[in-house]
């Protein structure tokens, strides 16, 4: 059964001549775990936000379960939990508090909001910050409780926008793990978007990838790994003062000061290392294609 | 179909709770209600004294009621103002907006706590002032309903800014000229014969001139039926706001 069914959808922002996003088409299914994959910019949080209906399209249409999300405003809100990548809407209020109101709100009995609001607290593993305001947790565990606040009431469908930012990798796996339990104990439909794509790997069965407003690719990452595969992926490190030289045609990509990733043929491996000077390389690693692959691939490649 | 969606709370349902969040905001306000709804009246009530301590009590009774409208503007308009320009840049309006709620019961429930936040500043401006300035007090019971609708109004005001600046230093500016600008024009705290004819008439499209007048009348009487009307445009102000203030907010698929 289909989730989303987002049919041409295209977003330019009051006073914009450039598209947020354009022309995207894109199915969601019952109980896919889907992620959403860009660089900054690329439009994916504009997407979500037309999902949700937090923003209108300026063409095209985006149904949930059949309705599309503009027919009715509560359509939308009563069957999907949403984690906007920033807020700090819960600011006055103590982590239970968050989660009780939350709770009621999304039509719950008031004994039932506060059993929730229990379950949710050792769920996420946040019973120490029950009774701490907000505003003084620090950013990954304001991150938890954003993520807690959206999974409240156990909506069918969840859209995520970066849950994993700002966790330590302790963290991070257990948001992936409780990820993946909500989805195959409840068959909840999970769509998120990520910048951690190695993180997500784990759980993804499905991505897009999008570039400059647009869908770049969308499908398996096993499938789409296949248009790259034969390539493998070369990492250095290195001083962020002495960027390597790499031989052309490779066109390396900087991911963080220091790090740098180029896609090379597997034939052309041997032949790249030894055109590189590993003396001044840190360090070096060599592996054949992962999802981040996939996505500098295709942010890299004109959609 | 979805596998059966919860039923939304009914609208009161929704206020009650609204209301119980953002009641939680005197976590951070009270400090400044306290400086700003509650200090600064008392500064213009004894710096005004002075200056119309001879001139009799009908003036001291404008430079009183002139400054609780400031309490009322200051902690009624200023911080909803705040408020909504603070939910529109941290993401709160999303927060909400992804709940099964209304946009009404938001706007209200913001408009109803920050009324009561800014109670106390309000009472005590009147209490203090009054003995400041000397004056007895005649209250009226239309007083229960004269207050939370002076404070609606401007209230409503203080939101459609918030809803219509672009962030909140230009919030802040907006909502201190508007003060100003609504404390000076018209009888407020200036009785109107000492006020130029292009004041007075420029008054009557300001909420602050009926809420001065109608406060006038149920604190130190008399009442007279001048008080239907000022309650009338009162209620047509807040209304007015409130239903604006819901057309312009970024609120699902309207930006």
């Amino acid at each position: 059964m289909l989730v989303y069914d987002i049919q041409n959808v295209t977003k330019y922002y009051p006073g914009q001549t450039r598209p947020a996003n354009r022309d995207v088409s894109l199915q969601i299914h019952t109980g896919e775990i889907f992620g959403i994959l860009g660089d900054n910019g690329a439009g994916k949080t504009t997407l979500i936000r037309q999902m949700m209906n937090l923003l209108r399209s300026t063409s095209g249409e985006i149904t949930l379960f059949g309705q599309p999300v503009t027919r009715d405003p509560l359509w939308t809100p009563r069957n999907v939990g949403y984690m906007p990548q920033e807020s700090s809407s819960l600011n006055c209020l103590t982590v239970g508090e968050a989660l009780y109101y939350t709770a009621h709100l999304r039509g719950l009995r008031r004994a039932e909001a506060q059993d929730e609001r229990e379950s949710l607290l050792d769920l996420w593993q946040i019973r120490e910050m029950r009774d701490q305001y907000s505003n003084r947790l620090s950013g990954g565990q304001r991150r938890l409780l954003r993520l807690a606040v959206a999974t409240v009431g156990a909506p069918p469908v969840l859209i995520l926008d970066e849950p994993t930012n700002d966790l330590d990798p302790q963290r991070r796996k257990r948001v992936w793990d409780v990820l993946r339990r909500l989805n195959a104990e409840r068959g909840t439909t999970i769509i998120f978007i990520t910048h951690d794509a190695i993180e997500a790997e784990k759980i993804i069965q499905r991505v897009a990838i999008m570039r400059d407003g647009a869908l770049a690719a969308v499908g398996r990452p096993a499938d789409l790994k296949r248009t790259v595969d034969q390539k493998l992926r070369l990492e250095l490190f290195c001083s962020p003062d002495a960027p390597p030289h790499f031989p052309p045609p490779l066109t390396p990509h900087e991911v963080q000061p220091g790090r740098w990733t180029v896609l090379v043929e597997r034939q052309a491996a041997s032949a790249v290392l030894g055109q590189l000077d590993l003396t001044q390389v840190d360090d070096f690693r060599l592996y054949s294609a992962t999802l981040e692959d996939l996505y500098l691939h295709y942010a890299a490649v004109p959609a | 179909m979805p596998p059966s969606p919860r039923n939304s709370q009914p609208f009161l349902v929704q206020l009650g709770d609204l209301f119980l969040i953002e009641l939680t905001n005197w976590r951070w306000s009270w400090r400044s209600m306290l400086l700003t709804a509650t200090i600064t009246p008392l500064f213009g009530i004894i710096a005004l004294g002075i200056f119309a301590r001879d001139s009799g009590p009908s003036t001291l009774a404008y430079v009183l009621t002139g400054n609780l409208v400031l309490s009322l503007l200051f902690g009624a308009m200023d911080k909803v103002q705040s408020r909504f320009t603070y939910m529109r840049v941290v993401g709160a309006l999303d927060y909400f907006a992804a709940l099964p709620i209304q946009r009404y019961s938001l706007i209200q429930a913001v408009a109803v706590a920050f009324f009561l936040l800014s109670l106390p500043s309000l009472l005590a401006t009147l209490g203090v002032g009054a003995l400041l300035l000397n004056l007895s007090l005649h209250l009226h019971p239309l007083l229960l309903i004269v207050i939370p609708v002076c404070a609606l109004s401007l209230a409503g005001l203080g939101a459609f800014i918030g809803v219509t600046v672009r962030d909140p230093h230009e919030g802040g500016s907006l909502s201190l000229l508007v003060t100003l600008v609504l404390a000076g024009l018209g009888p407020v705290a200036v009785p109107p014969e000492r006020l130029p004819g292009i004041f007075l008439i420029l008054g009557r499209f300001s909420p602050a001139t009926y809420a001065a007048s109608a406060l006038r009348q149920v604190i130190l009487g008399p009442v007279t039926l001048h008080l239907w009307l000022d309650l009338g445009v009162l209620i047509a102000f807040a209304v007015a706001f409130l239903w604006l203030v819901g057309w312009k907010m970024d609120w699902r698929g309207t930006s």
